[in-house]
């Protein structure tokens, strides 16, 4: 249990779902630029971005359309953002560089670009496709330029997203064989070579635009995708493996997504904050997004109010040559025979429990030889009432009315579903997109004692969601 | 059926273990009240074991407080063998000769031989204070004989208890009729007046059980530190009926019983709850046929061998089992 110094607490009777991001839009990223495709690098970001580099000089490339170029930008503090500093290499004056992708070493850059560099490319008439390259890091220097073995002047591929392992690197191509628009591929590393491109398959790729992937370390592979279904333009997904096929993709919730384009997420470790791009505001511009949901990291596991009991003659069960026969009399009108009886209770309540021993040798009764009185109480915890198994997409009731805290005068119940959603209210419904496991958190306040404090308990647990068959 | 716990004044002494010795005015009485065993039984040598005595004698122990200084007898009830009592076999031919001891070698603490335990052993250790034979005599048929008086003195000291000890020997010297008798220590010779804070043992019983089948007897031994475990030995029981043992801790172990003619033992655990109390051995006759004029054996003895005392005023008080509920909660099956 917590004590917390209150904010202003409200009781809900009804559901409320609530927000689950607050999402910010970085200070360095206001311009009428395009900022895309973050990367959270050392104590800042890296990103691409067209900004023009001075006042007077705009970098564009052959056929006249600005260049993306990767910038790094330092966090000052948790508002404040440095000014972003270009990372050059030798491509920076005529080609794109980025989306971009860090290796694990923290020095080994994957970074997307045209191909072909030659003569061919200054044609406004030729199309040059994009490839993934890859490159040391070096401060503001990417140095040592050399291309991905499967780049195809006939098809694009970038975007690319090295695993935190660095043993896989997701990418998005439009090579032939995919299911339309592009798609996400990913290669595995052996012998320090990477393998052939996988198709991540048709829960993850769409017969439409499906790019920007981006593997957290816990295992989600957040993608963007045009997909019908979605709030508007593209939108960011993410799909957890089921043992070894990518999941049902799930859609973030507003307002990472938008009716603009919103794209290129990445996540902290913890999932509870991170980066992505929309051009909510017309540009391209890097929000940071904080899931403000309240998660317990500790948090009792729930207890069933049980009101079964055993009840034993403790001498009696350690000898096996008793002539006695044991009545019990439970107090609630049922009666049981034996050394060891169970009963259960219809329910909480002060029960005498008398025990009557038959004496089998002489044939007589004695009434009450020992009697204990028995209160049984409901456990002193929030309780939720749920069912235990669902399907997805059936709405389901979520209820704290069994819940016995007594003395607590209840200012809030607030649901945590698992799912990075939440809802605050006594009795909530809650419909679940995915099939798993699901921990549900219950946690309980109540309203403000002397000195401002409130006591705060959660419950949890879990509930199995099943796709419906 | 729980006895009516009767009311002990107990005295503690404490040399090498805490003992205690219980009396009331019932304790004068052997058996005594709360044991309800109509006789003791002692047959003539010449009579056979299958009858219910299988060494034609016993020994009974008395002790007398230190702080008792008038002088008592030993009374016994019915000494004769003939008449009204005594169990009869063809004609009255039997002698029984009883014989007090005192002094020196009559503490069976000290004198292990003094138990009558060990076979072909003299247990007629002490000095001989008095002694009587009885035959078929109508003066002392359905009478008390009394011995004595005999001073407190006269008795074997015994610190632990802080009483002297008397013994009290009957032996069938002759025939093989069955002598039927009681004890009484008595301040009188001619009524009974108890002694304050006396007691009266015997290491193996030897009696007679009820005619009929609804009385109950008991013995008490007493379970002294250091006993973990017991072993009950019973005598020609005929299988006549159930032995519970109980105690404050067993609401009544039931124990093999002897057939004609036999023993039956069997081993008993003892709690550490037990230790310092009196266990009851309970005698249930068999309830669909009586079972008449039997004569029955029963000694115990702890895990070293040690034989046990029971008293006949038992020490603690009747031990009442004291049942124990146990609660826990259980899922839901």
């Amino acid at each position: 249990m917590l004590v917390l110094f209150p904010g202003l607490l409200i009781v809900n009777s009804t559901a409320q779902e609530l927000n689950s991001y607050e999402i910010t839009r970085l200070p360095f990223s206001s311009s009428g630029y395009n900022d895309i495709s973050p990367v959270m690098y050392n104590d800042g970001l890296l990103f691409c971005s067209d900004r023009r580099l001075s006042g007077i000089m705009e970098r564009t490339s052959f056929d006249g359309r600005r260049l993306y170029n990767i910038y790094f930008v330092q966090r000052r503090d948790s508002v404040e953002w440095n000014k972003p500093k270009e990372i050059r290499s030798e491509r920076s004056e005529l080609f794109n560089n980025g989306p971009l992708s860090i290796a694990p070493d923290g020095k080994t850059v994957y970074f997307t670009s045209e191909i072909e560099t030659g003569g061919q490319s200054k044609n406004k008439k030729f199309r040059n496709r994009s490839g993934i390259f890859i490159a040391d890091l070096n401060g503001f220097q990417i140095t040592s330029i050399r291309p991905f073995k499967y780049n195809n002047p006939d098809y694009n591929i970038g975007q690319p997203s090295v695993s935190s392992d660095g043993k896989y690197l997701f990418f998005s191509s439009d090579m032939p064989g995919g299911y339309g628009g592009s798609d996400i591929y990913y290669c595995e590393l052996i012998n320090n070579e990477w393998s052939d491109p996988v198709n991540a398959g048709p829960m993850v790729n769409s017969t439409y635009i499906e790019n920007y992937p981006y593997l957290h370390s816990g295992g989600r592979l957040y993608f963007t995708s045009d997909r019908p279904g979605g709030a508007g333009g593209l939108d960011v997904y993410y799909s957890e493996k089921n043992d070894r096929e990518w999941g049902e993709p799930v859609r973030l919730p507003e307002p990472v997504n938008s009716a603009s384009d919103d794209f290129a997420l990445v996540a902290m470790p913890d999932l509870e904050s991170g980066y992505f791009a929309s051009n909510r505001q017309r540009n391209d511009d890097i929000y940071e997004f904080i899931i403000t949901i309240i998660r317990k990291a500790t948090c009792d596991t729930l207890q069933e109010n049980t009101y079964c009991y055993e009840f034993i003659e403790e001498n009696a069960v350690k000898y096996d040559t008793i002539p006695f026969r044991y009545e019990w009399r439970f107090g609630d009108g049922d009666t049981a025979s034996g050394e060891i009886v169970q009963h259960c209770y219809a329910g909480p309540g002060s029960y005498l429990v008398q025990l009557d021993v038959v004496n089998l040798v002489t044939g007589e009764k004695s009434l009450n030889e020992k009697s204990e009185r028995l209160v049984i109480q409901d456990i002193e915890q929030p309780f939720i009432t749920s069912p235990d198994t669902a399907y997805t997409g059936q709405e389901i009731q979520f209820s704290a009315d069994k819940t016995n805290l007594p003395g607590w005068q209840i200012a809030k119940y607030y649901w945590n579903f698992d799912d990075e959603t939440a809802a605050t209210g006594q009795n909530v419904k809650k419909t679940f997109t995915r099939p798993g496991e699901y921990n549900i958190q219950l946690i309980v306040s109540d309203k403000a004692g002397s000195g401002g404090k409130i006591k705060e308990t959660c419950v949890s647990r879990n509930i199995l969601i099943f796709n419906r068959p | 059926m729980k006895v009516n716990t009767a009311i002990f004044r107990i005295l503690i002494l404490s040399i090498l273990s805490v003992t205690v010795l219980l009396s009331d005015a019932s304790s004068q009485a052997v058996p005594g009240k709360d044991e309800n065993i109509p006789f003791l039984v002692t047959f003539g040598k010449d009579g056979e074991t299958s009858w219910g005595d299988d060494d034609f004698f016993s020994i009974f122990f008395f002790t007398i407080p230190k702080d008792f200084s008038g002088q008592f007898y030993i009374k016994v009830f019915d000494p004769d063998v003939g008449g009204e009592n005594d169990e009869l076999q063809g004609v009255w031919n039997s002698k029984t000769m009883f014989s007090v001891y005192g002094g020196k070698g009559v503490d069976p603490e000290k004198n292990i031989e003094s138990r009558g335990l060990l076979p072909g052993v003299n247990y007629k250790t002490g000095n001989l204070l008095a002694s009587r034979v009885f035959g078929d005599d109508a003066r002392y048929d359905n009478k008390y004989y009394a011995f004595g008086p005999f001073n407190p003195s006269e008795g074997d000291f015994n610190e632990k208890w802080n009483s002297y000890i008397f013994k009290i020997v009957c032996e069938g010297i002759s025939g093989d009729d069955g002598n039927l008798y009681r004890y009484f220590l008595s301040r009188d010779a001619n009524s009974d007046l108890p002694l304050e804070g006396a007691n009266a043992f015997t290491y193996k019983y030897t009696f007679r059980m009820w005619n009929d089948t609804k009385s109950i007897s008991h013995i008490y031994p007493y379970i002294d530190t250091g006993i973990v475990s017991i072993k009950q030995k019973n005598f020609d029981w005929d299988d006549d009926g159930v032995i519970l043992v109980v105690s404050t801790y067993k609401q009544g172990i039931s124990v093999p019983v002897s057939g004609e003619d036999n023993w039956a033992e069997s081993k008993i655990p003892v709690e550490q709850a037990e230790i310092g109390k009196s266990l009851d051995f309970q005698f249930h006759k068999k309830k669909e046929s009586l079972v008449r004029n039997n004569n029955v054996v029963i000694s115990l003895e702890n895990q070293r061998g040690d034989a046990l005392q029971f008293f006949s005023s038992p020490i603690g008080g009747v031990p009442v089992y004291q049942p124990v509920i146990g609660i826990r909660k259980v899922q839901k099956k």
